[in-house]
C-alpha cells in the first residue's frame, strides 16, 4: 500500500520512449512493456526525482484544471502501485 | 476492399540486428551475409559502444548480435555490457561451435544473463554427415555448444535451415533436438538466394520436388510434437500461409484485413539492421539498401524520414490485384506477398511480389491441376 510517507522514483533502468498517442514504459530487467496515457507520462516524469504519491497527485493537480481531488489521488496511488509491483519503480531509501 | 491505412511510425525502431562482426570459423554453403563478409571491416568496440548509447537514448529496447560468427568478437562481452548499460535486451545467433563452459561462466557476471532473451544455435542435420556438408565439419562442437546451453539452463533456440542435403533428415533431427536434446522448441527456414546460397543454389537450394516434401514432412512432425517446431519462413511457413489461402478461397470469403497487399513485412514498422562496417541497411535481408552510416547519421533521422524506409512501408497500400502478376490471381485478396528481401533478389525490384513466396507459381513449378490442393 502506497502512503504519503513513502518517497517513490522511477527504476533508472526503465526505458522511456514518447510516442503520437502515450508512451511506453520497457523494463529491460523484465522484458515487461506498460503503455501508459497522457496522465502516465506527467506521474512518470515526475518520478524522475523522489515523489510521494501526495507530491505526485499536487502535481498533476496543479497542471490540470477541473480534475476531482479525491479520484486524482485515488488514481496516483493505483498507477504508482501498479510501476512498484512490477518493477518500473522503486521505494527511493536515500535521504529525501 | 477498403484503403489500406498505415500504422503510425513510431518515434524509433524498437529492435536492432547489428552484425557485429564479418568474422566467421565456418563457411557455410548458403551464408547469405557471406558478399558483406568480404567485402566490408569491422568496427572497434568504441564505435559499437557509442552506438548503443544512441540506441539507448532512443528506447530501442533489444538488440540482436548476429555476424560473422558473433562469439569471434574478443570483446563480445564489452558490447553485452554496453548493451546492458543502456536498457536494452539482447539475443545472440551462433553456429554454436565456439561456446564453452567458459563463455558460459563470462555470461555470469551483471545482468548479462538476466537481460539474453536467447542464444540461436544452427543445427541443419542429426549428424555429421548431413550437417558439415552445409556448415562444414561442425557438428560435433556445434552440438556441444548446444547440449551445454541447455544443461546449464541458457535460453537456447535452435534453428534449422532446410536444404538440398537434410530434407530427408527432418525426423531425425526433430528427435535430437526435442527428444534427446530436451529444447522446448526449434525453428525452421529455408536456404535462401542470398549470398553464398545464390551462387551455390544448384548445390543447396530446395528443388521444388523437394520442398513439396518438406512442406508435408514439417507440418505433420509440429502436430506430432504439439506445435514444438515453428517457422516464420520456409517449407513449414510456406505450408501454413497456402493453407491459408486455399481456406479463404473455399470458405468463399471476399478479403481479410491486414492482406490484400504488399503487407507481409512488419519489420520496416519495428526495426533496422547494421552491417559490420557500421552501415544502416532496412534489414540484413536488403543489404544493398544502404541509408546511412553509424556514428554520421542521426539513426532516428533515418528512421523517421529515409525515403527508402518510407517506400518499403508503402508497400502496404499496393494492392496486389495492381501488379502484373497477380491480376487475375485467384488468391490475391488474402495473399500478402512475401518478403520484400526476397523480391528485390530474385527480380530487382521492390514494388513486386516475391517469387518464392508465391502460391500461384509454386503451383504452376509444381504442375498443379486447378483444383489439385497443395497442402490438404
Ligand atoms: S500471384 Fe502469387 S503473389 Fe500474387 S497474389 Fe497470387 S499467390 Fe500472391
Amino acid at each position: 500500500m502506497t502512503t504519503e510517507a513513502i518517497l517513490y522514483i522511477a527504476n533508472p533502468d526503465v526505458s522511456y520512449r514518447e510516442e503520437e498517442d502515450g508512451a511506453i514504459l520497457f523494463n529491460p530487467d523484465t522484458d515487461e512493456v506498460l503503455v501508459i496515457n497522457v496522465t502516465g507520462q506527467l506521474v512518470w516524469q515526475a518520478l524522475a526525482r523522489p515523489m510521494s504519491c501526495g507530491g505526485i497527485a499536487a502535481a498533476l493537480i496543479a497542471q490540470c484544471e477541473n480534475v476531482p481531488q479525491d479520484q486524482v489521488a485515488q488514481d496516483v496511488d493505483e498507477f504508482v502501485a501498479e510501476l512498484l509491483g512490477r518493477g518500473f519503480a522503486g521505494i527511493y531509501e536515500g535521504a529525501a | 476492399m477498403s484503403p489500406v491505412s498505415l500504422p503510425p511510425v513510431l518515434s524509433a525502431p524498437l529492435s536492432v540486428d547489428i552484425a557485429i562482426t564479418g568474422r566467421c570459423n565456418l563457411h557455410c554453403g548458403y551464408c547469405f551475409y557471406a558478399d558483406e563478409m568480404v567485402a566490408l571491416r569491422d568496427l572497434p568496440g568504441e564505435r559499437w559502444q557509442a552506438f548503443f548509447v544512441e540506441l539507448g537514448q532512443l528506447a530501442v529496447q533489444r538488440v540482436s548480435l548476429t555476424g560473422g560468427e558473433a562469439f569471434t568478437r574478443p570483446d563480445l562481452f564489452e558490447l553485452i555490457d554496453g548493451v546492458v548499460a543502456n536498457r536494452m535486451r539482447y539475443n545472440i545467433l551462433s553456429n554454436g561451435t565456439l561456446i564453452t563452459e567458459e563463455t558460459l561462466c563470462q555470461f555470469e557476471a551483471g545482468k548479462r544473463r538476466q537481460r539474453l532473451d536467447y542464444i540461436q544455435v544452427s543445427i541443419d542435420g542429426s549428424r555429421a554427415e548431413i550437417h558439415d556438408k552445409s556448415r562444414p565439419n561442425s557438428f560435433e562442437r556445434a552440438i556441444r555448444g548446444l547440449r551445454l546451453l541447455v544443461e546449464a539452463r541458457f535460453p537456447a533456440t535452435v534453428r534449422v535451415t532446410v536444404n538440398r542435403y537434410n530434407v530427408d533428415d527432418l525426423e531425425n533431427v526433430a528427435r535430437l533436438l526435442l527428444e534427446e536434446i530436451g529444447l522446448p522448441a526449434f525453428s525452421t527456414n529455408e536456404a535462401e538466394p542470398g549470398g553464398m546460397a545464390k551462387r551455390q543454389a544448384d548445390e543447396i537450394a530446395l528443388t521444388p520436388a523437394q520442398r513439396r516434401r518438406a512442406m508435408a514432412v514439417l507440418p505433420a512432425l509440429a502436430e506430432r510434437y504439439n506445435g514444438r517446431i515453428n517457422a516464420q519462413a520456409g517449407p513449414l511457413a510456406l505450408a501454413r500461409e497456402f493453407q491459408f489461402l486455399e481456406d479463404c478461397v473455399a470458405d468463399g470469403l471476399a478479403d481479410l484485413p491486414g492482406r490484400g497487399t504488399l503487407s507481409s513485412c512488419g519489420g520496416v514498422f519495428s526495426k533496422l539492421a547494421v552491417h559490420h562496417d557500421g552501415t544502416i541497411v532496412p534489414c540484413h535481408w536488403l543489404p544493398s539498401l544502404h541509408l546511412g552510416q553509424i556514428g554520421v547519421d542521426d539513426l532516428q533521422t533515418i528512421w523517421r524520414e529515409h525515403p527508402v524506409l518510407d517506400k518499403l512501408r508503402c508497400r502496404r497500400t499496393i494492392p496486389l490485384h495492381t501488379l502484373p502478376t497477380c491480376r487475375d490471381c485467384p488468391y490475391a485478396s488474402f495473399c500478402r506477398g512475401g518478403c520484400p528481401g526476397q523480391a528485390l533478389l530474385l527480380t530487382g525490384e521492390l514494388d513486386v511480389r516475391s517469387p518464392m513466396t508465391c502460391y500461384r507459381l509454386y503451383r504452376e513449378r509444381q504442375r498443379l491441376s486447378p483444383v489439385e490442393k497443395v497442402v490438404v
